[in-house]
């Protein structure tokens, strides 16, 4: 009975959505409380059935139920127990009830934590967050049913794809789905405050916790789906320009740069129009994304609804939304205030700056992952915008936001004072300089474009410290002094200090991985040998081994290094018998940052192996970086100034 | 029955919750009506962040003094704002128990549609229980699948087992496992000819009706255990005659027919494939294989069908479509793989190679 109590919730869910919209709505229009508290009342309901409906789903795949169909088509009983949790939102219709517990989650959330904000303002987030609510519930009782039965079972489920039975990928959707679906309460937000005609600073400081919550899952999320892209897939790279990562790293671009233009809003006033705007346009980029992973436009590894119909109706959900929140824009944006006036070297022109070159880059992922699905479905003609397109286009505008980046902590409000930034990064320049003609002077094959990448991260990381050298007084002040306002510094400086020492983290890590990366392939027989850079690797012997659900063959790789044994790593080759598929286990051998890669291709006549080897110097800092930067938006979360029940509370005593 | 009670019973439970949560946090809201806005309470805590940040030392005095005028300025204007009084609203109540009483009865009505009331769970293991107490002849080839792992499971060192396993999943139409089964039940009885001449079979229905590297070494195994077995002779021949060494293999296959008794009825497929090696006119493949062949084939094609995402049944269903002349259905299928796998290098190389595999006849 589990599946169908499983299903009524579903439907509850639904059915709690449409109220909460007509209680909050009517709420606020006749400005009545009980209506309003009504409102959220259905939310955290709709929450709370909703998780219900999760349970169920999972507890059928956990006990390989294959009379619900979406269990059949996605699992099987000889699963690991991991992927058959994972197998709930491994699938189309589970990954769609995945993103109607985040939304309807932070519905309750908006609901329960919301005190802060005022009357109006609340009901009208909650009942848009509602109306967002109602349109996927709906989408996914109707026409994506998760706990739809079958009247007679098969035998055995069809099992999931195994390139998806993997520990990072697991977890990948849960942060993924929270950063996109995050951005619905920003989204709410941006909605309530134009119904309101309210986007002053007030309004920015309650945006911002929630953008910055999603900001760091979304991080997290695509950095877990680029490590799984790294090490599952075998091809040695972590990021392809796959229509699907520019689908989550959309989002992600225009939540950052609303994170930067909130504060400008917060601090001055100003730009409260344009941070409207990116508020609307973040969330509406996270739709994007769902409609092209599921419309069947993709072909990849997350394309799994290839059905039109489903296509065409996250189409039209994404039109009317998105049609919806920015025609409210349109109308209201004309009167909106005009915040306070800076001059062209300041703070706030620096994070205008930051917005431009963010907003750029992101209409260049745009057209570069649109153009070719609009070009093949006028003319048919499939062509691929790969690597040569973004390198020409989106490198360079965030190659510029780079080199600027340090200097915009350093700016005050209003008006800055260029030369006294410059003597304040003078010693991060110097650090920069010289790490780029160290990288020319040790590392061969020299490489310019190399060079000057390696500089321009060693430039954002001093930067990043320069800006808390600059702010403690270090090394000028006494020390004590130093150690007081080092403890006194505000956790949301710490929080932009992580994050921006990470970008410079993460592109020391790209740029080396990338620019210096050594590739090796042959056919060994075993006992055969392969060197991929100063490395010797000798295959000793491929042996079967059984999992749980796939037949293996196991190679056993020494690497040695001038003679000295450096490690022995296992790539694997495995058949995954339910489905016939076969996959690469990559075997990784970590030198410090750096990664010798191998992958065991499969036997050849004569009895030789492929054996795939590349040597990836420093490419742990491509995923250390990012990680980084997520600890950022984490510390940044928890200060006081952002947690507003309990300041609030304070203020009340006082 | 009981299951029914259960499900009402939850079901009851999580709409009496979800009622009781609208109308509680109505109750409360309107207790709390007369709530003042916020907005300037938040203005003065940017005042006293403001004085904090610069007491520390971590601003300016001018900056601070400019901050301080424009939050103070924010402040007045969100103080002197009118307030539009927000009320308890008496009436509201009616409104908050049709919502309480809507949710459910939406609820309600879209189950009855869509759900399936009364549909019990249906358990992995409650369903092999029952399949192992049930009649094996009433089974399905996959439910006796089912059944014959978790029996070769607890007997695994029983050849006869994997060997009813590989053969109840060929009947199931899953190659793959009817090789591993088979690769097992060998492992576990090397001498058994008739094992291995199996294994060799499913081995080229899993190419899909290619002679491959693995059923060569399953018959040649044969060879080893019985030196004369035609049916080992036979599929070995047809692996040279693939490899492009055909008159060997004619030459090969007509020794066999020499050696092979006039009652045998294999004769006849042997002869053939002599026939049509040497460029006689072929009337045609033994239909019974063929069908065999075909009828894995169009298996697939359904499987595919019905759960595309799968690069390494593509390639095979090209290279069967191939290797059985079907030359439009390969194209088809090539096509549609092609475009599916547009992105993934590897994929297109495997199935430019399975396009070009040459036709059996």
């Amino acid at each position: 009975m589990i599946a169908e109590a499983g299903a009524f919730a579903l439907m509850l869910a639904l059915a709690l959505s449409v109220v909460q919209v007509g209680l909050s709505a009517a709420g606020r229009a006749r400005r009545s409380a009980a209506l309003a508290g009504a409102g959220e009342g259905a939310a955290l309901a709709a929450f709370l059935a909703v998780a219900v409906a999760f349970a169920a789903l999972m507890h059928a795949f956990v006990v390989s139920d294959f009379s619900v169909a979406n269990v059949a088509a996605n699992s099987h009983s000889e699963k690991p127990l991991l992927y058959r949790v994972a197998g709930t939102w491994g699938s189309h219709e589970g990954s769609m009830l995945l993103w109607c517990l985040a939304l309807t989650g932070f519905g309750a959330a908006i609901a329960g934590l919301g005190r802060t904000l005022p009357q109006g303002l609340r009901a009208v987030t909650v009942a848009t967050q509602g109306l967002l609510g109602v349109v996927f519930l709906a989408y996914t009782v109707f026409a994506s049913n998760p706990l739809a039965r079958l009247a007679s079972p098969p035998a055995e489920g069809r099992s999931l794809n195994p390139l998806l039975q993997d520990p990072a990928l697991a977890v990948h959707p849960p942060f993924l789905y929270a950063g996109y679906v995050g951005l619905s309460v920003v989204f709410s937000l941006a909605v309530a405050a134009l119904v309101e005609g309210r986007v002053d600073a007030a309004w920015s400081r309650w945006v911002r916790p929630w953008a910055l919550a999603a900001w760091s899952m979304l991080t997290v999320g695509i950095t877990l789906g680029a490590f799984w892209a790294y090490y599952e897939l075998g091809w040695g790279g972590w990021w392809f320009w796959d229509p699907v990562e520019n689908a989550s790293f959309m989002p992600w671009l225009v939540a950052a740069a609303l994170l930067h233009s909130a504060i400008v809003t917060e601090k001055r006033g100003a730009l409260a129009g344009w941070t409207v705007f990116l508020a609307l346009a973040a969330f509406s980029f996270s739709m994007l994304g769902a409609f092209l992973v599921r419309s069947g436009v993709l072909t990849s590894v997350h394309a799994f609804a290839v059905d039109p119909t489903r296509g065409v109706l996250l189409l039209m959900i994404l039109g009317a939304t998105a049609g919806l929140g920015f025609s409210l824009f349109a109308w209201r944006a004309p009167s909106l205030g005009r915040g306070g006036m800076f001059a062209p070297i300041s703070r706030e022109s620096a994070l205008v700056m930051n917005n431009i070159l963010l907003a750029a880059a992101t209409a260049t992922v745009l057209l570069g992952t649109l153009y070719p699905l609009i070009r093949e479905a006028m003319t048919g003609e499939a062509i691929s915008v790969g690597p040569p397109y973004f390198n020409l286009t989106f490198t360079p505008l965030m190659s510029a936001m780079l080199v600027l980046l340090p200097a915009g902590p350093l700016l005050a409000w209003k008006r800055g004072d260029a030369r006294g930034v410059a003597q304040r990064l003078w010693v991060a320049l110097l650090i920069a300089a010289a790490s780029g003609l160290a990288t020319i002077a040790l590392v061969s094959p020299k490489k310019a474009f190399g060079a000057l990448g390696v500089a321009l991260g060693a430039w954002l990381i001093a930067g990043a410290l320069a800006e808390i050298v600059e702010r403690t007084r270090a090394f000028r002040a006494p020390a004590a002094e130093t150690w007081r306002r080092l403890v006194g510094l505000p956790r949301g400086a710490w929080g932009m200090t992580l994050a921006h020492l990470g970008l410079g983290v993460f592109v020391l890590g790209a740029v080396f991985e990338t620019t210096w990366k050594i590739e090796a392939a042959e056919a060994l027989p075993v006992g055969g040998r392969l060197t991929v850079g100063a490395y010797e690797l000798k295959l000793d012997d491929v042996h079967p081994v059984s999992g749980p659900n796939y037949e293996a063959d196991e190679g056993r790789i020494t690497v040695t290094r001038d003679g000295a044994f450096v490690c022995r790593v296992t790539p694997q080759r495995r058949l995954y018998t339910a489905g016939g598929q076969t996959t690469s286990e990559v075997g990784l051998c970590y030198r410090g940052t750096s990664h010798i890669y191998l992958v065991l291709g499969e036997r050849r006549e004569g009895g030789t192996y492929l054996v795939r080897a590349y040597w990836n110097p420093w490419a742990s800092l491509i995923f250390a970086g990012p990680a980084i930067m997520a600890l950022g938006g984490l510390v940044s979360l928890t200060d006081r100034r952002l947690r507003l029940g309990i300041g609030r509370r304070r203020e009340e005593r006082a | 029955m009981r299951g029914m009670l259960v499900f009402w019973a939850a079901a009851g439970v999580l709409t009496a919750i979800a009622a009781g949560l609208i109308l509680m946090r109505a109750a409360r809201a309107a207790g709390q009506a007369a709530a003042a806005d916020p907005t300037p309470i938040l203005y003065r805590r940017q005042l006293a962040e403001i004085a904090d940040l610069a007491d520390r030392g971590l601003m300016g005095e001018a900056e601070r003094r400019s901050a301080e005028a424009e939050a103070a300025r924010r402040l007045l204007a969100a103080a002197d704002a009118p307030q539009q009084a927000w009320s308890a609203d008496p009436r509201a109540r009616r409104w908050v128990l049709a919502g309480g009483v809507a949710a459910p009865a939406i609820a309600l009505g879209l189950y009855l549609t869509l759900g399936a009331p009364g549909y019990a769970d249906q358990p992995y293991a409650e369903r092999l229980a029952s399949w192992r107490q049930a009649d094996l002849e009433s089974l399905t080839p996959p439910q006796l699948a089912a059944v014959l792992k978790q029996v070769t499971r607890e007997r695994p060192d029983d050849p006869e087992g994997f060997r009813y396993l590989g053969l109840v999943q060929a009947a199931a139409q899953n190659p793959v496992a009817a090789v591993q089964a088979l690769r097992r039940a060998a492992a576990l009885a090397p001498q058994r000819v008739d094992i291995w001449q199996m294994l060799g079979e499913a081995e080229i229905v899993e190419a899909g009706g290619k002679v491959d590297a693995d059923a060569q070494a399953a018959f040649r195994r044969v060879l080893e255990l019985s030196p004369k077995d035609p049916g080992a002779r036979f599929y070995l021949a047809n692996a040279k005659a693939e490899a492009g060494q055909r008159s060997e293999a004619a030459g090969e296959l007509r020794a066999l027919l020499d050696e092979m008794p006039a009652e045998d009825d294999r004769r006849q497929i042997v002869a053939k494939a002599v026939a049509e090696l040497e460029g006689r006119p072929a009337p045609s493949v033994d239909a019974g294989q063929l069908a065999m062949i075909q009828g894995m084939v169009s298996g697939l094609a359904a499987r595919l069908d019905a759960d595309p995402d799968d690069p390494e049944g593509w390639v095979r269903l090209v290279r069967a479509y191939a290797v059985l002349g079907e030359t439009e259905k390969r194209d088809a299928a090539y096509a549609s793989a092609r475009a599916r796998y547009a992105g993934a290098p590897q994929v297109l190389q495997q199935l430019d190679e399975a396009a070009r595999a040459e036709p059996m006849r």
